[in-house]
C-alpha cells in the first residue's frame, strides 16, 4: 500500500539539549536508515501548525508561555505550566519546533480525512502527554490532539491507539468527555511509572464514559503477554466503537532495553503488534491509519523499531541485515557499533516470575472487559 | 488537609418530617447516600440509603415510604469542625462506624464529608493527580535520613509531588515513597544508590 511519509529535517529542532533522553538523533537515524536501505521516498514536508491551531486543545496561557520561554526567556511561573522543568526545559525556538511536529501530524489527518492517502506515517511527533494547559513528560504541544480534533471537525469517529510504554494522559484528559474519540492506551502501570494514571478505573466521564480505556501492565512484561493481552482487549474495543480512522502512537519504549521503562519487548514482539495494527485498520476503518513515532529512548532499539515501522507501513519486505555503509557511519557517531541487524540478535530474556507477570495481565484485561461491558451494549 | 478543603458542599438535607420516599428520591437524583436531618438551622440527625431500604422494605412490616424520616434517622449524629485534620476525621469515622460526618461552623451546617471525599482526599495526598514517577526507599528509622534523600533528589533540580513514609510492619524499616516530578526517575535513583540508600524502586539498570 502506498503509504505518504511526513517528515521535515527541522523536526530536529525539538531538541532540549545533549544530556536529554529525547533525542532529535533518533530521527536522523531512522531517516538515514530508510535512505541507506532504499526505503525513503520522498517525504511530505508539512507546514508549521498556527497558533490557532495549537490552541484548538491548549488554554491561550499555556501557548503564551511556551511562546515566552522559546525567547529564552522563560516567564517566572512557567514551571506551573510544566515548562523550564527538567522534563521540558525551555529551549530557543520552542514554540517553533513544537508547532513544526503538531504540523506533521495535523497535516497526516488532513491528508486521511480529505482523501488524499489512506495511511500516513509521521516520521515525528507523537506527544503524547501534553495536556490543556500543562507541557509534559518531554511534550510541549499535542500533535495527536491537535490532529484528532481536525478529524472530528471532518466529521469521522476517531479511535486513537497508544502503544508507548507511558500511558497517553494528555490525549485521555483531552476527550475524556467525547463519545465520538474512543482512546486506548496499553503502557507499565502507573503504579510503577510515568505518569501515574491509566488505570483499569479510568473509564471516561459524562458522555465520554465508557470511551476511555485503559490497560496498566506489569514491569517486566514480554512478548507473548503483550500480545495475548492486545489481542484479548483492541480488536473487541474496535468492533464496538466502529471508527472511521485509527490514530496510532508507536512509542518504541516497550522494548527491553529502553532505560526509562521496564517491560521486555522484542524487536519480535513490536512487528508482531504493527502488523496487527495494520491488519486491524484495514478491517475495522477501511485501512485508514495515522501513525505517528513517541517515546523509545534506547537509540539502537528505537531506530529499528521505527524503521521496521516505516518498511510495514510502506508494504515492504523486511531485511535481515542493515546496510554497511550505514552501520560504519554510526559506529563512529554511537561509540560503538549498532546492533548489524534488523530484529535483536539476542533471545527473549528469561524472568523468575514470569506466570505471575502473565497471569496479573490476564486478569487486569478481563476486569477493563468486565467494566467495559456495559457500555459496550 | 483540613476538612473545609475536601468537604462537599452544598449539603442536600430534608426535614424530620418529610417522607421517607421522599428523601430517597432526593438520595437518588443527586447521587448521594447521607441525608442531614435538618429542623430550622439545627442539624437533628442523619438518614443514610440503608436506613431507608432497610424500613421500607416490603415485609419489614413497621414503616412504609410514607413514614417520617425522623423515625428512621439517627438522631445527634457524630459531627466534625471544618478546621479538623482529615486524618483525625478518618479515625472517628472507622472508631465510631459512621459513613459520614457532617461539618458544622459555628452551628451551621458547613458541609458534609463522607468515605468517598477522604479516598479522594487519599488520592490527592499521594500526589497522583499530577503527572510524576514514583520511588521508594528503605531506610532505618534514625534521624536526618529522610532531609538527606529529599536534599538529594532537589540537588538534581527535580521537585516532589509528595512524600509518604510508613513503618514496614514486623521491621524496624521505613519505606519512604516520593513522588517525582520527572518522567524518569532513574538518574535519581542511580545518585541514591551511589549514596548508599537502599533504592526499592525503581530497579538498578
Amino acid at each position: 500500500m502506498d503509504c505518504p511519509l511526513v517528515y521535515h529535517p527541522a523536526y530536529q529542532a525539538y531538541d532540549f539539549g545533549p544530556r536529554h533522553p529525547f533525542s532529535p538523533v533518533r530521527l536522523e537515524r531512522v531517516w538515514t536508515l530508510l535512505e541507506a536501505l532504499g526505503a525513503a521516498p520522498e517525504p511530505v514536508a508539512p507546514p508549521a501548525a498556527t497558533p490557532a491551531e495549537v490552541r484548538w486543545v491548549h488554554d491561550d496561557a499555556l501557548v503564551a508561555q511556551v511562546e515566552a520561554a522559546s525567547d529564552g526567556a522563560p516567564r517566572p511561573d512557567a514551571p506551573r505550566y510544566g515548562l523550564a522543568t527538567p522534563d521540558v526545559p525551555a529551549f530557543e525556538g520552542m514554540d517553533a519546533a513544537a508547532r513544526l511536529l503538531v504540523g506533521g501530524t495535523l497535516h497526516a489527518a488532513r491528508l486521511v480525512a480529505s482523501g488524499a492517502a489512506v495511511r500516513v506515517l509521521q516520521l515525528g511527533g507523537g506527544l503524547h502527554h501534553a495536556q490543556q494547559a500543562l507541557a509534559s513528560g518531554f511534550c510541549v504541544y499535542n500533535d495527536l490532539a491537535v490532529a484528532i480534533h481536525h478529524l472530528r471537525r471532518e466529521g469521522l469517529r476517531v479511535a486513537y491507539l497508544d502503544v508507548d510504554v507511558h500511558h497517553g494522559d494528555g490525549v485521555q484528559w483531552l476527550f475524556y468527555e467525547d463519545p465520538d474519540v474512543l482512546t486506548i492506551s496499553l503502557h507499565e502501570s502507573g503504579r510503577y511509572l510515568f505518569p501515574g494514571t491509566g488505570g483499569v478505573f479510568e473509564m471516561g466521564e459524562d458522555a465520554g464514559t465508557g470511551y476511555a480505556l485503559n490497560v496498566p501492565l506489569e514491569p517486566f512484561t514480554q512478548d507473548a503477554s503483550y500480545l495475548d493481552v492486545f489481542e484479548r482487549v483492541v480488536p473487541h474495543a474496535l468492533a464496538w466503537f466502529r471508527p472511521d480512522v485509527l490514530v496510532v502512537q508507536c512509542g518504541a519504549d516497550a522494548h527491553a532495553a529502553d532505560p526509562l521503562a521496564h517491560l521486555l519487548l522484542t524487536t519480535h514482539g513490536y512487528e508482531a503488534l504493527f502488523r496487527r495494527i495494520l491488519a486491524l485498520a484495514d478491517v475495522h476503518t477501511g485501512g485508514r491509519l495515522v501513525l505517528t513515532l513517541g517515546g523509545g529512548y534506547d537509540l539502537d532499539a528505537t531506530t529499528r523499531i521505527w524503521t521496521m515501522l516505516a518498511l510495514l507501513a510502506r508494504g515492504l519486505d523486511l531485511p535481515e541485515r542493515l546496510p554497511e555503509t550505514w552501520l560504519h557511519r554510526w559506529t563512529d557517531r554511537q561509540g560503538g557499533p549498532p546492533t548489524p541487524t534488523l530484529h535483536d540478535p539476542e533471545a527473549e530474556r528469561s524472568v523468575a516470575n514470569r506466570a505471575a507477570i502473565e497471569d496479573q495481565n490476564r486478569r487486569v484485561s478481563t476486569r477493563l472487559l468486565e467494566l467495559a461491558a456495559p457500555y459496550w451494549h | 488537609m483540613l476538612l473545609e478543603e475536601i468537604m462537599q458542599r452544598p449539603v442536600w438535607t430534608i426535614a424530620p418530617a418529610a417522607r421517607l420516599d421522599e428523601a430517597y428520591r432526593l438520595m437518588r437524583r443527586h447521587n448521594v447516600r447521607h441525608l442531614p436531618v435538618v429542623e430550622g438551622e439545627r442539624l437533628v440527625g442523619i438518614v443514610t440509603d440503608r436506613d431507608v431500604r432497610a424500613l421500607t422494605r416490603p415485609g419489614s412490616g413497621v414503616f412504609g415510604g410514607g413514614t417520617p424520616v425522623h423515625r428512621a434517622m439517627t438522631p445527634d449524629p457524630i459531627t466534625a469542625g471544618p478546621r479538623d485534620p482529615v486524618e483525625e476525621a478518618a479515625r472517628l469515622m472507622r472508631r465510631r462506624k459512621v459513613g459520614c460526618l457532617p461539618v458544622l461552623d459555628g452551628g451551621r451546617l458547613a458541609g458534609i464529608v463522607t468515605v468517598t471525599d477522604l479516598l479522594d482526599a487519599l488520592a490527592h495526598l499521594t500526589g497522583l493527580e499530577k503527572p510524576g514517577s514514583r520511588l521508594v526507599v528503605r531506610v532505618d528509622d534514625a534521624p536526618g535520613r529522610l532531609a538527606h534523600l529529599t536534599s538529594l533528589v532537589a540537588d538534581q533540580g527535580i521537585n516532589l509531588l509528595s512524600v509518604l513514609t510508613y513503618t514496614e510492619p514486623a521491621t524496624a524499616y521505613v519505606r519512604i515513597i516520593l513522588r517525582l516530578a520527572a518522567l524518569d526517575p532513574h538518574p535519581a535513583a542511580a545518585l541514591l544508590r551511589r549514596e548508599g540508600f537502599d533504592v526499592v524502586w525503581p530497579p538498578a539498570p
